[in-house]
């Protein structure tokens, strides 16, 4: 098996699965019960979000831990009362739920970054909440978040000095970020940072929304008042711990992921060259996660791609699963400007800890056999 | 029949079934299009349509044996004269079979015109159903065959059309499947009426007909023994979904519509619940004569039945449990299907 999507799901590391482990049947107790058993796990428990809220810069009090990143977004719109804007290439996770409040979505350039004209032009006075993605999660496109924490704070000192009391904040998905760069609250200028487990080789089902002291919260589940009322459910202790485990793990590795990643994304890209199709590599290449090589191969067919590359054990994905055939484009391909042809075209190629240089090579020779294929069977 | 030359257009629905008729197909070498119809795609309050995944496990069983394959739209057709047909029925107080009127409307009649102006020699499904060329004839699979629903295909479409596992056996088809690492084969079996899934038809009418609730009263006495939903979603001789426990089960024997009243009854003996004639309309008759005794099919799998038919009406020797109104009744001179009808 080669796998090249990295950007789908992780696999949890040897680290998080051991420091996990105990708390399923032996440390089991319910973090709020009042025997010293149940105050240790609450200890372990807390220590772990403390860890998860240093990752980013932040303190424990500050998280809510959610069951995974599309939770936190959903969360984060609470705050809602006027108008919201958001990319226009966020995952839907972000787009379904501003669809839920008046929003406007932001332009892209052609690289797929923020379009700051569009962007001020849109910022106006009810606006409560702009959310941008750290990285975006089918080109990985890194957005210069500091420049667009500092019009907010512009806005907000207009407001002030206006005695317009409505707030304004800035929310950010990092989820996909998480393995290359250094996520920190402050300096990214974010007042909400939502964190995912399952990209950063934690389990799946848990995730993390950071927030401000000045943002209010309307809670969207409702019970025994956990996480200082905006998330009731019994704590879940073991994900936490592995979650807090793995994202440590990944800030240690920091660069030397990304380096290795720049390395063998730069031989998949010469090898990919090398083929039948050109290959249009998507999104900017200068502001992008070292692990992303979003390619189309104009003409054909990624799905059939993904079917055949399937059968030779090399799995991929493309933003758009699905969509070619429903008659829906991906909405992220669609906003950078490409072509129908290129978003019928396109794979997500996303490395990470599965990946070295010898089946990276390996894949790209699997890709360009099968791009041949299937470029001589439409002729 | 040769193979060779001859292109043949084969609905894929992402199933077992169809995806080993490609194989069977590729295998005997014809040059095999799969088509995905898309004749319904819309999400169900809590239920969300499949037609996106099966889409995708037609297009990789389509990619993996190098066939080209197309999807085909025939959304808006498949709500007028399947989907409206249906509901128009329900109103009457009948239980339609939507999935007869899609093989008579849809497979064997739009896909199979289209099949055909594309310049394609045979349209394929995945029914287990057998033709000699002329006639329509029982599957092998006697546990599996299909022709009730198929009874109302056209004769010409008929001509045109192979059933590539029509002589086998499931439990082989779903071994070809896993020899040839088919995924599908591990799919689990769609069932009943192909949009509306296993559970769904109650939640499927009450989006679109405008139902009312109403009193279920016991045919003898005219108590009022609970209250329904709508009398449309009850069948006669239906014994379950009647929540006035206790006892013997009920049995639903009468809809009054216009009163929106259901009447039950705990007398299995019940007039309405048994007939030795069944009034036929709609019939459609797949040869130029009937025998004289034939045998009956009053659902899908249900056993056959000797009886006789004169044209318009079944006459059995004993009486049988009535099928519901808008139900079909296939006709058999043994292998052969003969037609059928629509029960009045």
């Amino acid at each position: 098996m080669i796998y090249l999507d990295h950007a789908a799901a992780t696999p949890v590391s040897k680290k998080a699965l051991t420091a996990m482990q105990p708390y399923f049947a032996d440390d089991f107790f319910n973090p709020s019960a009042a025997y010293l058993p149940a105050k240790k796990v609450r200890a372990a428990y807390e220590d772990a979000k403390s860890t998860i809220a240093h990752c980013v810069g932040a303190k424990n009090n500050d998280l809510v831990i959610t069951s995974g990143a599309t939770e936190a977004n959903n969360l984060a719109f609470s705050l809602i009362k006027k108008k919201c804007l958001v990319l226009a290439t966020e995952h839907d996770s972000v787009l379904n739920v501003a669809k839920n409040y008046n929003y406007e979505e932001i332009a892209v350039l052609k690289n797929g970054l923020v379009d700051l004209n569009d962007f001020k032009k849109k910022l106006s006075a009810d606006v409560e909440l702009v959310s941008v993605a750290l990285a975006n999660n089918e080109l990985g496109t890194i957005q210069p978040l500091a420049e667009i924490a500092s019009l907010i704070r512009a806005e907000r000192e207009r407001r002030l000095a206006a005695g317009d009391k409505t707030p304004i904040f800035l929310h950010s998905d990092a989820s996909q970020a998480m393995n290359l760069l250094d996520i920190n609250v402050s300096r990214l200028g974010v007042d909400l940072l939502t964190v995912n487990s399952a990209k950063v080789y934690g389990p799946k089902g848990v995730g993390a929304l950071y927030l401000s002291h000045d943002v209010r919260l309307k809670p969207l589940i409702f019970g025994g008042g956990q996480e200082n009322g905006l998330r009731s459910g019994t704590e879940n202790v073991a994900g936490v711990i592995g979650f807090a485990t793995a994202f440590r793990e990944a800030k240690e590795h920091l660069n030397g992921n990304r380096k290795k990643y720049e390395k063998l994304v730069k031989i998949l890209r010469d090898e990919l060259k090398k083929g039948t199709v050109e290959p249009i590599f998507l999104g900017s290449t200068k502001h992008q996660l070292a692990n992303f090589c979003p390619v189309s191969f104009p003409g054909l067919d990624a799905e059939r791609l993904i079917f055949k590359l399937e059968e030779a054990e090399v799995y991929v994905s493309t933003g758009a699963a699905c969509a070619a055939s429903k008659g829906q484009k991906s909405h992220t391909l669609a906003a950078i400007g490409l072509t129908d042809e290129e978003i019928a075209g396109s794979l997500r190629l996303s490395l990470g800890e599965l990946n070295d240089e010898e089946n990276i090579k390996q894949a790209a020779e699997i890709i360009n056999r099968v791009v041949k294929e299937e470029y001589e069977r439409r002729k | 029949m040769s193979a060779a030359n001859k292109t043949v257009y084969l609905g894929m629905s992402g199933g077992v079934d169809s995806s080993v008729s490609a194989l069977i197909l590729k295998e005997q070498g014809y040059n095999v299009i799969g088509v995905y119809m898309k004749n319904w795609s819309k999400d169900l309050p809590g239920m969300k349509c499949p037609w996106a995944e099966d889409l995708a496990d037609a297009k990789r069983v389509a990619t993996k044996l190098d066939l080209d394959f197309e999807v085909w739209d025939f959304e808006d057709a498949y709500k007028k004269r399947v989907v409206d047909y249906m509901l128009d029925e329900f109103k009457k107080g009948n239980t339609p079979n939507p999935d007869i009127m899609c093989n008579q409307e849809i497979k064997f009649k739009m896909f199979y015109e289209e099949a055909m102006r594309r310049g394609g020699d045979y349209i394929a499904t995945g029914h287990y159903a057998k033709t000699d060329g002329k006639n329509l004839l029982r599957a092998t699979d006697d546990n599996k065959d299909q022709t009730y629903f198929l009874y109302r295909i056209s004769k010409e479409s008929l001509e045109h059309t192979l059933f590539p596992i029509g002589d086998m056996l499931k439990p082989d088809v779903k071994k070809l499947a896993e020899k040839n690492n088919l995924h599908n084969a591990y799919k689990k079996e769609s069932m009943g009426v192909c949009f509306v899934g296993e559970v769904g038809m109650k939640d499927f009418l009450k989006e679109y007909i405008d139902i009312k609730p109403g009193e279920i009263r016991e045919i003898e006495t005219e108590t009022v023994l609970g209250h329904h939903e709508g009398a449309i979603f009850y069948t006669i001789g239906q014994r379950h979904g009647l929540y006035i426990g206790g006892g013997l089960p009920y049995y639903v024997v009468k809809k009054d519509l216009d009163k929106n009243i259901v009447y039950v009854s705990r007398n299995l003996n019940d007039d309405n619940l048994w007939t030795k004639e069944l009034p036929l309309k709609d019939v459609v008759l797949r040869c130029d004569k009937t025998p004289e005794k034939v045998l009956v099919r009053l659902r899908h799998r249900a056993p056959l039945i000797e009886a006789k038919f004169d044209g318009k009406k079944i006459i059995f020797k004993n009486e049988v449990k009535r099928p519901a109104s808008g139900q079909s009744v296939v006709i058999y001179d043994d292998q052969i299907c003969l037609g059928g009808g629509i029960i009045d």
